[in-house]
């Protein structure tokens, strides 16, 4: 019983993860190459409405996939050319495609199904047993690989360059510009994913606002792991284990203020925030353009 | 965000459109009456909005139903957050002659907005209003729910049932203590918990919470949750054969129809639908409204084919003891911790008693 209730705690808890770090290492690479990603609550939501308008049309869960990826890299590209080519303010620019993404997709769900508010039940992607879907493992490699391309690979040193001081990187010949469009567009592809991941991984149907916030808590992971990879996944595992930890005892109904258990995963992510890290340092370049002083 | 201002525009214009056709359709309709300008039904919905395949949903049907027989206009607007209550209900009695608010979270904003207009017509679903304007109706979800509790009780394996609650407001709770009062009453070695999701637009949430619930030995779920409960047919789904889910409001059955053991039925189409024929008929009254198993306002539906005779039938007798009035099922967590189980050989002597 005991070790039976442990696998499903840890499971939960990958589970609740998995859409997180997607976004996290999504937003991480936006905001190290110094754009700041509020974007990826609405590029999730559009990733989770794409996969599944794939899914319908296709019959495939992995065309509805690629088609996710075609567009957060869409969405992705959008933000970028305003917050880069237009030097738009990035918090608005943000905020313009998160509420894109709400409207959009709410719209989109009526034109395609006639019926709005949620799609019919489509195919699921596969799953790989106890509950957890293929693209479960894929978030969690995707944690070393953020970690080596920042840091051991020439061309995520110059996006770090970008990110801490772009005058300095365009002086020295990076295209500040170029790095900055593609690490927004690969925000966007990851975001996507992991809306994908909630909409045919976890669940077989889009439903409206069914990303309930999780861009703006992936984003949290970023800020609360210090723009490190391993760090963020590392919030994004321990909010997930709030979350499981809340779903389990409220099952086992304990006679606890149920008020108290839904905060809980709010709650120790703010105390771990506040209590246990020391002063979050983001990027230096974050939020500013190449060529202002 | 760009969805309610994009219907505004859409519906702006079949408005005026009808008024200036208006005098034409009256002189030449054989029933002038009804042929003046079209009735216009406005319904808002709350934060879950249409395609919940539940509650909004629900009120929707009502609502294309009135459309359909009596000729009226029917517009839907969708709040976004709690912030657009407001908004749109100013919005929908500006151009309706009802307007419907649907759901217990409107019922401040429904309050304020209808005091502004005293001379329109408002339809409040779930609660009541001081608004001398707003007819409010109150189901008693409960005795449908007690029914639904009365099938768990019976159709369990495991003794444990599990209930997912959206977000603790009255009507939900009212669904939850008839649905354990049911419950016990059948079965004196059941156990039910209950989680609350804190959000009736989760899905994702809600497939944990249920899975978590089977988990622990759960094998009937009842969310009374909106489209967070769809999660919980996602969770018996992945379960397989064996994993159950009792509907909340209204039949859910496209969502696993395998898994749908039966429906805790709420008559909120009716209910709206009701309100329209009163506004059409110049017959609509403010004031509060009752609709319990007695005036078919709820009740248990759709029972899966495996439900066996005798379970229905121990199902019709509590209906009717209720109805009766020889069971008076508990509303809220105090009363419930009062309610003294029925049983149901206990069941004939007290239906039999004369209230």
């Amino acid at each position: 019983m005991l070790s039976f209730f442990s696998v499903a705690l840890l499971t939960a808890t990958l589970r609740s993860a998995a859409p997180l770090i997607f976004a996290a290492m999504g937003g991480l690479l936006s905001e190290r190459s110094g754009v700041t990603n509020i974007a990826l609550e609405g590029l999730m939501l559009m990733g989770a409405f794409a996969a599944v308008a794939g899914t319908y049309f296709s019959g495939s869960p992995f065309v509805g996939l690629a088609v996710a990826i075609v567009v957060g890299a869409l969405g992705g590209f959008v933000f970028a050319f305003w917050s880069v080519t237009l030097r738009a303010d990035q918090i608005v620019a943000g905020t313009a495609i998160v509420l894109l993404g709400l409207g959009l997709t709410s719209f989109l769900t009526e034109q395609v199904w006639g019926q709005a508010g949620s799609s019919p039940p489509v195919e699921r992607l596969p799953t790989i047993g106890l509950g957890m879907n293929v693209l479960l493992p894929v978030a969690f490699l995707l944690v070393p690989i953020t970690h080596w391309f920042l840091f051991k690979t020439k061309p995520g040193l110059r996006v770090q360059a970008c990110g801490e001081k772009p005058e300095a990187a365009q002086a020295v010949g990076i295209d500040v510009g170029k790095y900055r469009y593609a690490m927004v567009i690969a925000s966007g592809v990851l975001a996507s994913v992991g809306g994908a991941y909630l909409s045919i991984g976890d669940l077989s149907q889009f439903t409206t606002n069914m990303t309930a916030g999780r861009g703006f808590i992936a984003l949290a992971a970023v800020i609360f792991g210090n723009w490190m990879p391993w760090a963020a996944m590392g919030a994004a595992l321990l909010f997930g284990f709030a979350q499981a930890l809340r779903f389990h005892v409220q099952a086992l109904g304990l006679p606890i203020n149920q008020d108290i258990i839904i905060a809980l995963p709010y709650l120790l992510t703010l105390i771990a925030v506040t209590g246990l890290l020391r002063k979050s340092t983001p990027p230096a370049g974050l939020g500013r353009h190449a060529t202002e002083g | 965000m760009s969805l309610p201002i994009a219907s505004v525009r859409m519906k702006r214009r079949p408005l005026l459109a009808g008024m200036a056709a208006a005098p034409l359709a009256g002189a030449l309709s054989r029933v002038p009456a009804l042929a003046q300008e079209p009735v216009v039904v406005t319904m808002v919905t709350d934060t879950a909005g249409l395609g919940d395949q539940n509650f909004n949903d629900l009120a929707k049907r009502g609502l294309d139903q009135a459309v359909e027989e009596f000729g009226v206009q029917g517009e839907v607007i969708e709040s976004r957050d709690a912030s657009s209550y407001i908004p749109n209900l100013t919005q929908a009695a500006e151009q309706s002659d009802l307007t419907v608010a649907v759901g217990f979270l409107l019922t401040e904003a429904v309050t304020e907005v209808a005091n502004q207009y005293p001379d329109e017509n408002f339809l409040l679903i779930d609660a009541v209003s001081e608004a001398p304007n707003v007819q409010g109706v109150l189901f008693r979800e409960q005795e449908g729910a007690f029914l639904a509790g009365v099938l768990a009780g019976l159709m369990t394996e495991s003794n444990q049932l599990g209930v997912v609650g959206g977000i603790k407001i009255p009507p939900v709770v009212r669904y939850v203590v008839g649905f354990e009062a049911g419950a016990r009453s059948v079965n004196p070695e059941v156990a039910v918990v209950v989680a609350y999701a804190d959000t009736f637009s989760d899905p994702a949430l809600g497939k944990e919470l249920t899975l978590a619930q089977y988990n622990q030995g759960v094998d009937i779920a009842f969310p009374v949750a909106g489209a967070t409960g769809i999660g919980s047919f996602e969770a018996a789904k992945e379960l397989g054969e064996g994993y159950w889910v009792i509907a909340a409001d209204t039949d859910q059955s496209q969502l696993g129809a395998e898994h749908q053991l039966g429906v805790s039925e709420k008559g909120v189409d009716t209910a709206l639908y009701l309100a329209a024929q009163q506004v059409v008929e110049g017959t609509f009254a403010g004031g509060e409204q009752s609709l319990g198993l007695a005036e078919g306002g709820v009740g248990l539906g759709s029972p899966h084919e495996s439900v066996p005779q005798e379970v229905l039938d121990t199902i019709a007798q509590y209906e009717q003891a209720i109805i009766d009035g020889a069971i008076v099922v508990p509303a809220d967590e105090e009363q419930l911790a009062a309610f003294e189980p029925v049983a149901p050989d206990a069941l004939g002597s007290a239906a039999a008693t004369p209230a």
